[in-house]
């Protein structure tokens, strides 16, 4: 059975290009979310097996989510995606919980090699 | 041989060797697997214990030796440290200290015999251990511990040098490793791996039951990790460049700065005469000296600079043993321990820090609980850091606790006058004013701020009198930073001289932002007060001869407008002409009864006339 994917950015054109990415990797996306609040409720609600999340987004950013998600569910697989410049933010990430991240412009290879390992 | 002379030495020296002690102690305490605290902290004991011998002082004598028995037995692993080892070591440590101090004023106390029981103890009871005959060398115990307990390992990781972020990547590696073992040592810094300054390689020690193929698995599962080596751990303590150095008495330095200071008004005196005059060889010399009193002010003033870190390293003691009291979890960072800052500013600098820091730590800091609901890591961090400036040095402490109710203080701040009832929003001037009042205690603090001020009062004092300045940056959640300014140096400073109504008075250089001609056109008001607006902003105005009484003279038609700036205060000074600047001896000044307060001392200008110096904080 293939790995389930939720895929949380605000930009529709990253969610079609992460989502893209991971499909053709036989991956199943079962659910995207446009904001930190969504992706919490649509983790809670899918139980994915992985979790994408952009840092900024609007109303609660991506490292919220990852503490809130990480508060009810230590193990979740968080991978997040950073533009170039936000390290201290990824760092903060990490300390909130994310389990790999990759950086803007992403390179398919790179962003399924990160996949691997969160899924390891 | 009279040993009493060598009273101030084995003093001096003893408390060096302490502070470094409690340097030590904090350390092994963070990473027990460490053998060179261990062996530092031997020596300095050792050498107390020989010191205070020499000397007489058979309490310190004895304490010591007592302290060092531990030690040795702790050196060679005959018994293993836990979280009681510590505690009295720390004790012990302290002990030490009071019995040196008493020794050395000449009144040795009674010994602490409960301590000395407990440290007789804590080696008597693990004496003898069954199959562990003789003191066996420190390899063979080194061999010994790692079989069945954590072993200490030194890792060096490198990450790939074609990743992104390697910073966040090594912060990931040590997370993954984390989960194996207690980390200790990490080099470079956190907060240097956060900001990537380093070259993708990184170390740390590890102790950790996990075996070298598990460990590197753990390194390796972060991502784009190129290598994992092991090493021996190798002591941290790198042998650094000795400088060849002498003890000199504080005082002695101050009598040499007070002579220079008097050399320089001699040399500017010099310098106006020489001006005035047309004798070519005059001029010459008068530069000449000039020129050689300056290089001999600059040396001065560099012998007297010391490391802010020599007041800083007491505060990580403090902040362990408070957080322990507060039952709170306390990371305490220090930054720039390097900067260096005149001996008379740094040893009154230490109160101002350790009110701060206190204040920081119990009300600053949340319990971790609390830390937790509120979204933010358990652990809370106090930041302790020294920046230079190009005439001061900055010195900050920051908490990332609960901030400051700004509500309850605003509405404190509308019942005592100090706020107009109707503003709504509190700046952080009026923050630091309500609560650096003196008295602004618990007692009568609204909840969530009690004693929030208590210290803040002497802080703000002894820093002023410093000629510094003190301010205050707090958010609710966030937390709250407070900003201390002091300058490098007391006795001398650039200044710069004006005249109101045909007196003379110096502006400290450090506080000048910039001059401007008075214009009255761009007069406006600001809160029912006179403000000038320059460069559109609203800059509130005074006028140093109202402010001085001294109008006799008719006001001249061009004003020069000297526009003052502490931290991000600003006030318009406005006077009736500038002289230009010049190097001042700021006399300490007792200042008699009824003087005004912005008058921070006196000084006695080139001609030889004496001028007042203006306190730029006063004046905002």
């Amino acid at each position: 059975m293939s790995h389930t994917v939720l895929v949380c950015d605000d930009a529709i054109f990253m969610r079609t290009m992460i989502s893209d990415i991971l499909a053709q990797a036989g991956f199943e996306v079962v659910g995207e979310a446009e904001s930190g609040s969504q992706a919490v409720e649509r983790y809670r609600a899918l139980k994915p097996d992985l979790v994408t999340m952009d840092i900024v987004m609007p109303d609660m950013g991506g490292i919220e989510a990852v503490r809130e998600i990480c508060k009810t569910d230590p193990e979740a697989k968080i991978l997040m995606c950073s533009a170039m410049g936000q390290q201290a933010l990824v760092v903060e990430a990490i300390q909130a919980g994310a389990k790999d991240f990759v950086v803007k412009p992403f390179q398919p290879s790179r962003v399924l090699e990160a996949v691997q390992r969160v899924l390891g | 041989m009279d040993i009493s002379k060598y009273a101030a030495l084995f003093l001096a020296e003893s408390r060096e060797h302490l502070s470094t002690c409690n340097q030590l102690l904090l350390r092994w305490e963070r990473e027990p697997a460490a053998t060179e605290p261990v062996s530092g902290l031997f020596r300095s004991i050792h050498t107390i214990k020989g010191m205070g011998a020499t000397m007489g002082f058979t309490g310190v004598a004895e304490l010591a030796h007592r302290t060092e028995s531990l030690l040795d037995a702790l050196r060679q692993n005959l018994i293993g440290t836990d979280a009681g080892t510590f505690e009295l070591l720390f004790r012990a440590v302290d002990a030490l200290g009071r019995a040196v101090e008493e020794a050395a004023a000449g009144r040795e106390g009674p010994s602490d015999m409960a301590l000395a029981a407990a440290l007789e103890r804590a080696i008597g009871e693990q004496a003898g251990v069954p199959g562990d005959p003789s003191p066996a060398s420190e390899a063979a115990a080194h061999r010994r511990r790692s079989t069945d307990v954590p072993r200490a390992r030194a890792v060096q990781v490198t990450i790939r040098a074609d990743a992104v972020m390697r910073g966040a990547r090594a912060i990931l590696a040590v997370r993954r490793a984390e989960v194996l073992g207690v980390i200790a040592g990490l080099r470079p810094s956190f907060v240097q791996l956060e900001r990537e300054e380093f070259d993708g390689r990184f170390g740390f020690r590890i102790e950790s039951r996990a075996s070298e193929e598990e460990l590197v698995a753990a390194i390796r599962s972060a991502g784009e990790v190129d290598s994992v080596r092991f090493e021996e751990a190798a002591p941290t303590d790198t042998p650094g460049e000795r400088h060849r150095q002498i003890r000199v008495d504080l005082a002695r330095l101050d009598r040499l700065m007070k002579q220079v200071g008097e050399l320089v008004v001699a040399k500017n005196r010099l310098g106006v005469m020489a001006a005035g005059g047309d004798d070519p060889a005059l001029t010459e010399l008068s530069d000449r000296i000039g020129r050689l009193v300056s290089g001999m002010q600059g040396e001065v003033i560099a012998s007297r600079m010391t490391p802010v870190g020599e007041v800083f390293e007491r505060f990580p003691r403090l902040v362990r043993d408070l957080s322990r009291d507060l039952g709170k979890r306390i990371r305490f960072d220090v930054e720039g321990e390097e900067i260096e800052l005149d001996r008379s500013i740094l040893d009154e600098i230490g109160d101002p820090l350790l009110h701060l820091i206190r204040n920081a730590a119990d009300h600053g800091i949340e319990p971790p609980e609390a830390r937790v609901r509120a979204g933010k890591p358990p652990e809370g961090r106090i930041l302790l850091a020294a920046t230079r400036d190009r005439n001061s040095v900055t010195l900050r402490v920051a908490d990332d606790g609960r901030g400051i109710d700004r509500a309850a203080i605003l509405a404190k701040a509308r019942r005592e006058g100090q706020a107009d009832a109707a503003s709504e929003t509190l700046s952080d001037d009026l923050l630091l004013r309500v609560i650096a009042r003196p008295g602004f205690s618990t007692a009568e603090a609204v909840s969530g701020v009690s004693g929030r001020g208590v210290g803040v009062d002497v802080a703000m004092t002894r820093v002023r009198a410093l000629g510094g300045t003190l301010e205050i940056r707090s958010e609710a959640g966030k937390g709250t930073t407070f900003v201390i300014r002091v300058p490098l140096t007391l006795a001398i400073v650039r200044a710069l001289l004006a005249d109101a109504g045909g007196e003379r008075y110096a502006v400290p250089l450090a506080y000048v932002a910039e001059t401007v001609e008075f214009d009255p056109r761009a007069i406006t008001a600001l809160r029912s007060r006179e403000a000038l607006v320059v460069r559109e902003q609203v800059i509130p105005t005074v006028h140093l001869r109202d402010l001085v009484a001294n109008g006799r003279r008719p006001v001249p038609a061009r004003r020069p407008t000297v526009i003052l700036e502490v931290g991000e205060r600003r006030t318009a000074l406005v006077v009736d002409a500038l002289l230009g600047q010049q190097d001042i001896v700021v006399a300490p000044f007792d200042a008699p009864r009824g003087m005004p307060p912005y008058v921070g001392g006196a000084t006695i200008l080139a001609d030889g006339a004496p001028a007042l110096v203006l306190d730029a904080a006063a004046l905002l």
